[in-house]
């Protein structure tokens, strides 16, 4: 099946989106580091559930953000535990705090499995919200592909910040070499390198709908963008402040 | 970002923009159809949404429309990843950052609980 193809789109849409989305997709089918092909499209599938999940809806207005795990409108076999992040990422992730993650990982959803799994809703939302803001129907998920997680993890380290251990400013090193390259390793990109494929997810998706690491650095505006980069930035304050982002 | 690309491209631009408190910007292009379609795609809700789409094809192009969903989109997840990951801001002790944070009142969001505020 051809995905992301733009075809019935009322707006030209770059071939550099779609080629983007396409390579995620494909990405998205095949095994993790620590979930199989079928449990990441599964999370996919969660993700977008939990944007019509009643209890979502009404968690979100309870002064208490941590009861009712089992209690989602779940469309997966995952783990209880997995679908409750999955939601809680997608609706109320401002209510996230350290305790849960370590709880989590007590309990069976480990940190770096929770670290691929954020990688992979926050990946799906972008596109996802891509369609959305075009008014165009979401596309339909991929085939998930046999094979087993790999259970990688990066040999440099640090718990120096953040809920989950993440590759230290100057660690990315070896087979995470290109993980920082053309930056100075913000938070922001550390954030999810305990899984070095979901930060690569990451800058595959932003280079297309904002900028690449390397692009960042150009203060003025790309030629291949209609939009300058104040534009850009009001664009990206306005929905940064209504979601409540302080980073 | 924004006040730095202004800066850089000698625009004055209020970044009360960002807040929602003003939605015109004489030197920005297109700043409240922007606005607009930024905060319709962040709140989820479709018929603003569709209005705004409207509207600032409308004005601007579909091209303008295209690129502005790309960066309403990709930011729309990275609040999730800065929250899912308890990330904290890179530069407290940059004094410009600071006075931006304080002028638009940021601390004001739960999530500034995982970064140290400078005194």
């Amino acid at each position: 099946m051809d995905y992301f193809t733009y075809r019935d789109s009322p707006f030209p849409v770059r071939a550099d989106i779609g080629a983007a989305h396409r390579e995620f997709w494909r990405r998205l089918a095949g095994p993790g580091n620590w979930w199989t092909g079928a449990e990441r499209v599964a999370i996919a599938a969660e993700a977008r559930a939990a944007r019509t999940c009643e209890y979502c809806r009404e968690r979100k207005q309870a002064l208490s953000a941590y009861t009712g795990a089992e209690r989602h409108t779940a469309v997966s076999e995952l783990p209880t535990r997995a679908i409750d992040a999955i939601h809680r990422i997608m609706t109320d992730q401002n209510r996230i705090t350290r305790s849960w993650v370590e709880d989590n990982a007590e309990n069976g959803l480990t940190k770096p499995g929770y670290v691929e799994l954020a990688g992979i809703v926050v990946a799906l939302l972008s596109i996802d919200e891509f369609n959305r803001a075009l008014g165009l129907p979401f596309e339909q998920l991929p085939e998930p592909q046999p094979g087993e997680p790999t259970r990688y993890l990066p040999p440099i380290l640090s718990e120096d910040t953040g809920f989950v251990p993440m590759i230290p400013r100057g660690g990315a090193s070896g087979d995470e070499a290109d993980l920082f390259s053309g930056s100075r390793g913000a938070n922001v990109l550390r954030a999810l390198s305990l899984v070095p494929n979901a930060l690569r997810d990451w800058k595959l998706l932003a280079s297309a709908q904002y900028l690449s690491i390397e692009g960042m650095a150009n203060l003025v505006g790309q030629d291949n963008r209609a939009i300058d980069r104040a534009q850009m930035e009001v664009v990206a304050g306005r929905v940064s402040a209504y979601n409540e982002c302080f980073y | 970002m924004l006040r730095v690309s202004a800066m850089q491209t000698e625009r004055d631009i209020d970044l009360e923009l960002i807040n929602g408190e003003v939605s015109v910007a004489p030197g920005l292009k297109y700043a409240a159809e922007l606005t607009a379609f930024a905060e319709a795609v962040a709140s989820m809700e479709e018929t603003s949404l569709t209005a705004a789409r409207a509207q600032l094809e409308a004005v601007a192009g579909a091209a303008v429309l295209v690129d502005a969903a790309g960066v309403a989109a990709n930011f729309q997840r990275m609040v999730r990843i800065a929250d899912a990951m308890g990330i904290p801001v890179d530069d407290a002790d940059n004094e410009m950052q600071n006075e931006i944070r304080e002028k638009l009142d940021l601390y004001r969001f739960r999530s500034s609980e995982n970064s140290r505020r400078a005194t």
